[in-house]
């Protein structure tokens, strides 16, 4: 329960937290959070030689409204983003998401970009992220790009950033008149997502599906978006064949996890399940 | 003596001191010098060990000692087999760690003192054990079959014991039988997870050889014996601080530890603490054993049960040390609350290369009482009969009373047809039948059970020679516990348990008899603590297990009190020229009757008894302390088993129905507990909150066993629930609030007619959650026989009732 040894640094610039992630890159963790990597680094499950600590680095920690879009730090925690006016008004799928993380203390040190960085497969995040079409901003040594959420999320513990490069801001664009829910499977001590289903959609004038978006996670090693079951809602009214319809299709080309938490059989089951009762709480919302 | 304080919540003793973080655990312990201390694991679950060097670990700056399998043969013995192996056929040396062969991942192999823990941590890393892997045998199907691999040849079997109880006529009440219902049943292995884990400090003086333990024990007597065993040690005083919750778990396996971190501290002249982690202590600090029944009853067709018979086979993991406690504690509610006269059990104790078992709140209890009312839900169904009424006409009646079962155990008190009848009344049976039906119509999966239980309590150490009657060595009969109190000098007084506790607020319910006894409050008593056995009053009964505490402790404190307030009035008597017989203690002072200046406060009689002679009567000795060692008044016949193999398992028998109503989701498979509700017998209710938190707390922990707590294997004997995340205790959210409805009837054999309340609704409340669920899915045709239902395996019961 005591970390293997390890060189701690407290950068105080961004410029400087990148050229010591250059310098240390085969064996160097990013410190934002710690709700993964500490507990990791305990059980010494992980041992990097470097940590660097972000907390030192200034502005890093924001909910901004610009040009249309909400920009969220990426040491902003889950505690922020569920109690953030900004959010409720604008993407209150990201807030929903968030009060649905672990606990209180967990919520009050976690961060989103450390949560989105570290791409756990049964993270919550990840499934709001990509339903809500965000972009994550890749800072490295040569400058910064952005990300979209759908290329964000590589595979198991794996994010779309190079070694050299950290997660310093989220784009989450502001989508009127939609409707959105997030529900999971919750296992039972963590409250992590056996499997977790984000959905945001708008109706059409005439009731049909204008646009919808559905994120999973917990179900295969890396979150994703659900585009077949979403072609099977759009621009169609959504009754209960039409979210079954789309239900079945959650699991295209998707190979489940196998764990204890959950057989393949049963995962995929309860992703077809939660879709369906995640689409329907959506239409339920006024 | 008065019953002021008796039979209400009195202001918690222990609660504040917990409640505010000033409890004293042994980690809170530091002593000058103390090293930190890690253990190094197995990680196969069955492997020979070839070699094991730490020489490079004892290089690392900062450690101070380690030990490898062959010091621990070169400086400790084996452990002698104790009450728990009962019926082992070949003595089978066990060492506090492995020494040839590990027999299940996480054995101790291993361990190492160092300045701190991280570098304790670091120089695990640094010793090398070679192993030759071994095929782990996993399932106890496996293990059976000649040519399993075996994980000790000496046996010549992985079957380590096997054998039969019959009690009746068992062959005549199959014959007489109108049908024979039969059922295949399994619990599956599970734990408490108490709070704190195994937490150890050992100082020995080499000066005068004498080794002092602070341990987070629940049974002093397994550590002194370990110790004197182990280490041939004839000085050995055992400290017991607060405990952060037992429940079973720290009884037995920890004497290992406590044997490792002696080692570590004799060998390197220094104190050395140990903590263990979590995922330690869920490898390898023990579980319950998983168990499979083969259950047949002979029945009339009214529902009359007039035999049971089964078979069972424990699978008790790596060790022999454990061999049998799951089998003979069937011995203590067999009959449950049942008439049955006809019983008998066959068993098979199967090794694997898994975790120990160990005893874990009811040990094999919760298990009979599945047995029971699984196969009285069968019963019903087979005949079309009530479930309710099945259970009625089978009931102990409480004219009956004092009842002998057919095994020998002697039932003190109870209202079985009452309870039973209180619970279908409150929980709104019949109303359920209709809610059901509505339910039904619109597809929802609702159920509702009323099952019944005993909790027997204070336990009788010869039980296991009802398996093992040859037994060499007695594991003693009956029970000893004593109490030592004391008028200070100051007139408050000190009292001093002979037992550990685990946080069940012994302190409390002791001072409140003590305080009825003596007419002084509760605020005027002072519990010392931690249990010290150089001074505490201990005898084999001193053991925050077995359901003791109600019978030995308060009966011992009881005693103590009474002979106290003897000695009191007899000096008092002396002092004031009064009559003896006539005094009474009231407001801080003794009073003589009838005369408002004859009166002597405490606090004089104080000064008097430890600093005045000439004031005390002639030959009565000073001082006002008095020791009373109890043993149960009542305990023959059947103390000891003899060719009929009846024996006491325990003394005395609370009872209690439990109701449960649930919702399961046809979907997903999670069932939600809507309703729980317990009526309960416990005798006289000495503190109504301490009670009902010991009846909470276990009912959260059987419902939680229920609905998907557990450890899970590999095929590999890899445990993959390492961690409180993956082991799936139930959270506050999943618990459901407990309804509680005391109906006590008082013991006619214990002190004050007070009963037991620990081990309480964990046995009953796997069996109510597994009849409710049952009954939920009844429209699908699905039969529970095994736990846990977690929601998956619930979803996979509704998909092959389908198909």
């Amino acid at each position: 329960m005591i970390p293997a040894g390890f060189e701690y640094f407290t950068p105080t610039s961004l410029p400087e937290a990148l050229e010591l992630l250059s310098n240390y890159k085969d064996d160097v963790k990013i410190l934002a959070g710690g709700q993964s990597l500490v507990p990791l680094m305990k059980l010494r499950l992980a041992k990097p030689r470097y940590v660097i600590d972000l907390s030192g680095v200034g502005d890093l920690n924001y909910i901004r409204e610009a040009g249309g879009a909400i920009y969220i730090g990426t040491l902003a925690t889950h505690s922020d983003i569920e109690h953030s006016e900004l959010i409720l008004r604008h993407c209150p799928l990201l807030a929903q998401t968030a009060a649905t993380i672990a606990d209180v203390q967990v919520r009050n040190r976690g961060t989103l970009g450390g949560s989105l960085a570290h791409a756990d497969p049964a993270g919550d995040m990840p499934a709001a992220i990509l339903a809500l079409d965000a972009e994550m901003k890749a800072s490295g040594p040569s400058g910064e790009r952005w990300i979209k959420a759908e290329d964000f999320f590589v595979g198991f513990l794996t994010s779309a950033l190079e070694p050299d490069e950290i997660l310093t801001e989220i784009k989450v664009p502001q989508l009127r008149g939609g409707k959105s829910v997030y529900l999971k499977a919750a296992q039972r001590a963590s409250g992590f997502a056996v499997v977790g289903v984000a959905v945001r959609l708008r109706l059409a004038g005439n009731g049909n599906c204008d646009d919808i978006a559905i994120g999973l996670t917990g179900v295969t090693d890396k979150a994703y978006r659900a585009k077949t079951a979403e072609d099977e809602l759009k621009g169609k009214r959504l009754d209960d064949e039409a979210i079954e319809r789309a239900a079945q299709r959650v699991m295209d080309r998707i190979d489940p996890l196998e764990d204890i938490n959950g057989s393949k059989e049963y995962r995929a089951h309860l992703a077809q399940v939660y879709t369906a009762r995640a689409l329907r709480a959506a239409l339920a919302q006024k | 003596m008065t019953e002021k304080y008796i039979g209400t919540s009195t202001r918690s003793k222990e609660g504040p001191r917990h409640a505010t973080g000033r409890g004293h655990f042994t980690d809170d312990i530091v002593l000058p010098g103390m090293l930190q201390a890690m253990i190094l694991r197995s990680p196969h679950a069955h492997a020979r060990i070839a070699g094991a060097d730490a020489s490079a670990a004892l290089e690392l700056p900062g450690v101070a000692a380690a030990l490898i399998p062959s010091d621990v043969v070169a400086y400790s013995r084996p452990f002698k087999p104790g009450r728990y192996a009962a019926g082992l056929r070949k003595p089978i040396p066990e060492y506090a760690t492995a020494v040839d062969k590990v027999r299940y991942m996480g054995e101790p192999v291993a361990a190492v003192a160092a300045r701190d823990r991280g570098t304790a941590e670091d120089a695990l890393d640094l010793i090398s054990i070679d192993y030759d892997a071994l095929p782990a045998v996993v399932e106890t199907a496996d293990a059976m079959k000649p040519g399993s691999a075996l994980l000790y040849e000496e046996l010549e079997s992985n079957i380590a014991w096997k054998g039969s109880l019959t009690y009746g006529d068992i062959d005549g009440a199959f014959k007489a039988a109108d049908k024979i219902v039969k059922e295949n049943l399994k619990i599956h292995r599970y734990s408490s997870t108490p709070l704190e884990p195994f937490a150890i400090i050992a100082s020995y003086d080499a000066a005068s050889r004498k080794l002092t333990v602070w341990v987070n024990a629940q049974v002093p007597e397994v550590i002194y014996d370990a110790l004197r065993e182990a280490l041939e040690l004839e000085d050995i005083r055992v400290i017991i601080p607060d405990i952060g919750g037992g429940f079973g778990q720290k009884i037995h396996l920890i004497r290992k530890y406590v044997v490792i971190v002696s080692l570590l501290a004799i060998r390197s002249g220094r104190p050395v603490k140990w903590i263990e982690d979590r995922s330690e202590h869920m490898m390898a600090a023990g579980h319950s054993c998983a168990q499979e029944f083969d259950v047949e009853a002979a029945v009339k067709t009214d529902g009359t049960v007039l035999g049971l018979r089964f078979k069972e086979i424990d699978d008790v993991g790596g060790s022999t040390s454990t061999l049998t406690i799951h089998f003979t504690n069937k011995l203590n509610n067999l009959a449950n609350t049942y008439k049955v006269q006809n019983i008998a059990l066959e068993g098979w104790s199967v090794l694997t290369n898994k975790c120990p078992v160990i005893p874990n709140r009811g040990i094999g209890k919760p298990g009979m009482c599945y047995i029971w009312e699984r196969i009285m839900d069968r019963i019903a169904e087979e005949l079309r009969l009530s479930p309710i009424d099945v259970r009625k006409i089978n009931l102990i009646r409480p004219e009956q009373m004092p009842y002998t079962t057919p095994s020998g155990n002697v039932y003190d008190s109870g209202d079985y047809p009452s309870l039973l009848a209180t619970a279908v009344e409150k929980i709104g049976y019949d109303k359920l039948i209709e809610e059901q039906k509505r339910a039904r119509e619109r597809g929802r999966l609702l159920g509702f059970s009323v099952v019944i239980g005993v909790e027997p309590g204070g336990r009788n150490a010869a039980r296991d020679m009802a398996i093992f009657p040859e037994m060499k060595e007695s594991p003693g009969s009956g029970g000893v516990n004593g109490a030592t109190i004391k008028l200070e000098r100051n007139g408050t007084i000190a009292l001093y348990l002979g037992s550990p506790n685990c946080g069940q607020s012994h302190e409390t319910t002791t001072s409140q008899v003590a305080a009825d006894v003596l007419d002084i409050p509760p605020d005027k008593i002072s519990i010392s603590t931690p249990f010290d056995s150089d001074l505490a009053p201990w005898g084999v009964s001193a053991a925050n297990s077995g359901n003791n505490f109600h019978l030995y402790d308060i009966g011992a404190v009881h005693g103590a009190a009474t002979k106290l307030r003897e000695k009191i009035f007899t000096v008092a008597a002396h002092v004031l020229g009064a009559d003896a017989a006539q005094l009474k203690i009231e407001g801080g002072a003794v009073h003589a009757p009838g005369s408002p200046v004859k009166k002597l406060t405490l606090a004089d009689l104080g000064k008097i008894v430890y600093g005045n002679q000439a004031m005390l009567p002639k030959g009565v000795e000073a001082g006002l302390q008095a020791t009373y060692y109890y043993t149960f008044p009542h305990a023959e016949p059947n103390m000891v088993p003899g060719a009929d193999r009846k024996v006491r398992a325990q003394f005395t028998f609370s009872a209690a129905a439990h109701a449960a109503v649930v919702e399961v989701d046809r979907e997903t498979g999670k069932v939600r507990v809507l309703r729980y509700l317990i009526v309960g017998d416990n005798g006289t209710v000495i503190h109504p909150n301490v009670v009902n938190g010991q009846i909470y707390g276990s009912a959260a922990h059987g419902i939680s066993v229920a609905l998907g707590e557990g450890f899970v294997y590999n095929s590999e004997g890899q445990l993959l629930t390492l961690t409180l995340t993956d082991y799936g205790k139930s959270s506050t959210e999943e618990t459901p609030k407990v309804e509680i409805i005391h109906r006590p009837s008082p013991s006619p054999f214990t002190t004050l007619g007070q009963k037991a309340a620990g081990e309480g609704a964990a046995i009953p409340s796997p069996a109510a959650i597994a009849s409710a669920v049952e009954n939920a899915l009844k429209p699908l045709g699905v039969k529970i026989r095994d736990l846990p239902l977690s929601p998956e395996r619930v979803w996979n019961l509704i998909r092959e009732a389908r198909r």
